[in-house]
Formats: C-alpha cells, structure tokens, sequence
C-alpha cells in the first residue's frame, strides 16, 4: 500500500511536473501535538512521517506536552523556520490560538488533527466525530447491560472540547435507556493510576457497579486493572478509547470490554494527505471526519492480525 | 496512634516542647474519617479501607523521603519525576534482568537523582527549590528520552512475580501497605535513635550551630537528599508493580502532594522539627479526602476547591496552635 502510494505520488508528479522536476525537498512542514509521550501521538507521528517521507517532505517537530505557552511557542519557531504547513493537535479549543494567529500571520495553513480548534484562523480539522463515538460507545454499553445498571463516567481533562462531546453523545445516548443510569462523572487527566484509583472508588461507592466508562485507553487499562483485583472481571464492562496495542490484549484477556479504534496512524496519513491537497488548491470542509472502529472481544484477533501485519 | 490522641494534655506538652500542638494532623484526620463515614457509609468497609491503605502507601514512601529532606533544612521537587524514572527503568531492566535486578536499578536510579540534588545543594550551595526543580525537569526529560515517550511493559508484559507483588496481601493487608509500615519503623529508629539522626535534626536545626559542634554538615545535608531520592525510587518500584507497567506519566504533582503532607504532619519547612509517622497522617490526611470525595460523588472540580482548603486550614491550624501555646508558656 505504501509503495503503491509513494509509486502513483511520483508518477503523478512527473505527469504534472514534466517540465520542471519535483522540488519536494523544498517542503518542510512542522508538527506541534499536545503530548509527546502518549501512545496515540506517537502512533500519529509515525502515520505523519511515514506519509510525508512517501512524499518527500520534511517534518519538524516541537514538543508541547500539555503545556499551552510552549504549544504556542513552538509553532511559532516552526513558522519562523519557514515550514510550508503546520499540523497540530492543540492542547485546548481556545488556549492556543495564538498559535493559529502566528501561522495565519505568516499565511501558512495550519490544520488541527484530533483535537480541534475555535481559532478562526484553523486552516481545517481533521477530526473524529467525537458525538458520534460518544454515542456509539454508549450505545454498545447499553445493549451489553440489557439496557439496565449502574456506569461511571472518568472523563478526560476539564477543558478539551474533544471530551466534552464525547460526554454529550455518551450522556444524550444514555438519556434514551432509562434503565440505565450515569452515576457519576469525574474529569481528570488521562493516566493510568487514575483509572486504578477512580474505579476502585467506583465499585466502593456502587457495589453494583456494572459498567465504567474511561475516556481513554490509558484510564481504561487503570480502571480494569482495579476490576480484575476486585475479582469483578467480566462483571463490570470497561470502555476505552483509541486501540492502544496494551488495550488490545487486555480485551483479549477479557479484563477490558471494548475500545474504539481511531487508527492514529491513520490520522497522521490523513492530516499529511489533507494538507497536501490543501497546497495544491483543492477544497474541503471545515471539519473532515475519519472513521472509527469499535473494537470488542468478536473482532479483536483480526485487529491484532492486521496491527502484526502492518 | 491512639495513645498520641489521648495523650494531648498539658503535662505533654510542657514536658516535651515539640509535642506542643502536634496532635493536631491526627485530629484532623479523625474528623476527616468521620465526617467520611458519616456522608458515606461504604467509606468504612473493608473493602475501602484497604484501598485507602493502597492508594497512600506509595505517597507514604515518597513523603518519608520528603521529611528526611525537610527536617535536614531543604527541599525537593523531584520526587515525582524520580518516581517515573525509577518505575520505568525499573521496569526496563527487570524485562532483562528479572524481578531482584530491576527493583535494585529503580532504587539505584532514584538514590542516583537523590546525589546529584545532594551534592548540588550541599557541595556547590544552590538554593534546594532551583536546585530540585531543575532536576524535576531534567529527570522527567530524561525519562521520556529513554522510554520514547510510551510506557514500559514488555511485549508481554512485566514479571507476573512484580505484578503479583502490587496484588498480593499479607494478614490480609496488601505487601504495598506494608513497605511503608516497616519503613516507618526502621527509619523512625534511625531519625530517632541514632547519632545520624541527631545530625540531620541538627543540621536542620541552624548549620552554623551544627558546623561548630563538629558535624560534617554537607555530608550530613546530601545524605538527606540520597534517602529522599532511593524512597522516591522504591515508590517508583512500588506504583509500577501496581499499574503493572513503568509509567512515563507516573507520579505528577507527587512533590506538591508530599510536601503538604510532610507539611500537615507538623514539620517546619525551615528545617529542624519533624516525625514520619506525622507525615504519614499527613499523607492520608490527602487520601481520605480524595477517596471520601469520591464516595460522596463530589464533582471533581469542587474536590480540587476542598482538597485546597483543607491543606490550607489543617496547617494553618496547626500554626495557630503554634502560636497560642508559645503565648501561653
């Protein structure tokens, strides 16, 4: 698939290009995401090399790690090392336009991928449809319980707009099964000890606790590590989130219930591809949706298959 | 424990000036446990109880090395990211090198961060807070230099014998709770009952003082720091056998969370004056307030705005008590 990509690339661009040869080293393009050490990111930054290596583009990185000046910073030295586009994943919807204005300055196209933001200045979002896996996610948990029983919600950090929609998809979903009931609702960073800590507080507090949202894989790994002590594995779901490789054994342990696969290698290809076709004039919407994957203990192997494989 | 609450009488305190208003962390962690009770009945099951007992053991440790630093007149702010690089070298070595092999290279690593403050503030004389926090940065840099940023487990996983270690109880109490427990006894002997000890509370007491009764106050200062640092490393041990995997992430805020707790305890961050066992009601004076929180299904932006103020009143009291005896003598 790769060749094959990287194959019509350049055959494309010798049709194109015929009279004057690619000048595909001109191209670098900067990348700031939220968290360097967060397996999704990673997992993203190689979808982003990969694609732009395909292409012959250089890639810049800066680090940010949750910290919103130094997110700001960063792109700034990006655009004024001359990057000819600049993919972020910005740490909040509103704390760092600044970033957005510094690109826009610059006219440099800045697009969000996966997290988004309200700048006006945002080029595009390459995005999930965050309500949607709220609700899908929803949806699966409530068909699981027989539409009846008791779920916590650990959402994520206070703030980002990606979790708060996937909380108004999960809790607009829920409204619908009346059996079921949100008991409570905690934001929090997105570690593992929380998860470990928030479920075993959970299952205290609601003995009958029959299911557990966790807003990531990581809180997710947490949250079923504290089902299986508890001797409640199987009996209390445990949701996650992205389809971390450790997420995808522990569903096939059957500690973890079910994750929902966002292919952050996919986002990385897809952000480079969209910003190429952005430099080369074509048009497309504000947001553009990737699709996801919900992954359970039914399709689990063919995933882990296709990860060894790829 | 319960002969420090009914022993809080005049006489006490008249006998042993330090003793003055020092009952004050355990009261207020009595009224935490409570009011706790009282809001939600599950707080004092069994259950609960022993996931209290775990979610504090691994504050425990770091804050024990917390009170070595503080009662030896510093201060360190580098416990947390020590935490995450003992876990996640920890972790590493073990995938090569077994269990025993990889709890030595955690507890080496956090003693190795521990000489460097030491020999940064005691040798070189850089204030401990810009000292410390340059290696809470640095070594939290490193640790994401040598893991790339993703947690350390193993394609399958750590040693089942290190995971089951994060699981398994004792009498009933899990291992993790008893790390602390005879930590607190051995190390209460050594601040308490040896001649080192005296040194660390004299050093802290006033250098100068201890410099010219013979002590060799930069040994004795940067020991202080090694100890903070091998806890801060055994914690980094202990958090990965329970999140089972070395976290990059692990321990943030650990240094705020353990310096409130040394802080609740009764210790003077000027140095001189301190006890672990009042550090570690200090530090479950933090985890029964979270856990309580919890169970009371409190929002978690209000559990920030109480966990806040309730440092800031338990010190405050305490200093008020301070203050009201010293007028009374």
């Amino acid at each position: 698939m790769k060749q094959f990509l990287a194959a019509a690339v350049l055959a494309a661009g010798t049709l194109l290009g015929a009279a004057q040869p690619a000048r595909a080293d001109d191209i670098t393009i900067g990348v700031s995401l939220a968290q360097d050490d967060n397996p999704f990111y990673i997992q993203m930054l190689k979808g982003i090399r990969a694609r732009a290596d395909a292409l012959g583009w250089k890639v810049i990185t800066v680090s940010a790690n949750e910290d919103k000046q130094k997110q700001i910073n960063g792109v700034q030295d990006l655009v004024a090392r001359g990057v000819k586009g600049v993919l972020i994943s910005p740490i909040d919807a509103t704390g760092v336009n600044a970033a957005y204005d510094a690109a826009a300055a610059a006219h440099v196209p800045i697009i969000s991928v996966a997290r988004g933001s309200t700048s006006p200045n945002q080029t595009l979002h390459v995005a999930m449809d965050e309500k949607q896996v709220g609700r899908d996610i929803a949806a699966w948990t409530a068909a699981k319980l027989g539409d009846k029983g008791k779920v916590a919600f650990l959402g994520g950090p206070a703030g980002a707009p990606t979790f708060r929609n996937l909380w108004d998809g999960y809790s607009e979903t829920m409204a619908k099964h009346s059996g079921i009931q949100i008991v409570s609702h905690n934001d929090g960073p997105l570690t593992r000890e929380r998860g470990v800590k928030e479920a075993e507080d959970a299952m205290v507090a609601h003995p009958d606790l029959a299911a557990i949202y966790a807003a990531n894989d990581d809180v997710a790994l947490g949250a079923q590590q504290a089902v299986v002590a508890a001797g409640k594995k199987g009996k209390v779901l445990v949701t996650g989130m992205n389809g971390v490789p450790p997420a995808l054994r522990a569903i096939k342990d059957g500690g973890l219930s079910m994750t929902v696969e966002l292919n952050p290698v996919q986002w990385g290809q897809l952000g480079v591809d969209v910003l190429a076709g952005y430099l080369k004039g074509e048009k497309y919407n504000q947001q553009v949706f990737i699709k996801h994957v919900i992954i359970d203990q039914s399709n689990v192997d063919d995933v882990l298959k296709r990860m060894q494989a790829g | 424990m319960s002969d420090a609450a009914t022993s809080s009488s005049v006489p006490a305190a008249k006998r042993r000036s330090f003793d003055i208003g020092g009952h004050i962390p355990l009261a207020a962690l009595i009224v935490l446990v409570a009011v706790a009770a009282l809001a939600a009945p599950r707080f004092l099951s069994v259950l609960n109880l022993t996931n209290v007992l775990v979610q504090g053991a691994v504050m425990a440790v770091v804050a024990m090395g917390m009170t070595f630093v503080i009662i030896g007149g510093g201060f360190d702010l580098s416990v947390g990211s020590t935490v995450a690089l003992a876990g996640c070298i920890g972790s590493a070595v073990m995938l090569k090198g077994g269990v025993a092999a990889g709890v030595i290279a955690g507890i080496a690593a956090g003693a190795l961060v521990g000489a460097i403050n030491g020999a940064v503030v005691a040798v070189l004389r850089v204030n401990p807070f810009i000292t410390t926090l340059g290696t809470m940065v640095l070594v939290r840099g490193v640790v994401y230099l040598v893991t790339g940023g993703a947690p350390v487990e193993g394609e399958f996983g750590l040693p089942p014998a290190f995971i089951a270690f994060g699981t398994a109880r004792l009498l009933g109490i899990s291992l993790l709770v008893w790390v602390p427990a005879v930590l607190l006894l051995a190390l209460s002997w050594l601040l308490h009952a040896t001649p080192y000890g005296t040194r660390v509370f004299a050093v802290g007491g006033g250098r100068e003082a201890a410099f010219l009764s013979g002590i060799r106050v930069e040994r004795v200062v940067a020991s202080t720091y090694v100890w903070c640092g091998a806890l801060a490393g055994l914690a980094g041990m202990m958090l990965a056998s329970r999140l089972q995997s070395g976290q990059p992430t692990a321990g943030e805020f650990y240094e705020l969370t353990a310096i409130a707790a040394v802080v609740l305890g009764g210790a003077s961050l000027t140095g001189g004056d301190g006890k672990l066992y009042k550090s570690i009601i200090g530090v479950f004076i933090m985890v029964v307030l979270g856990n309580g929180l919890n169970l009371m299904n409190v929002d978690s932006y209000w559990q920030r705005v109480a966990i806040g103020a309730v440092i800031i009143a338990a010190a405050a009291a305490d200093r008020l008590r301070h203050r009201a005896q010293g007028r009374i003598i």
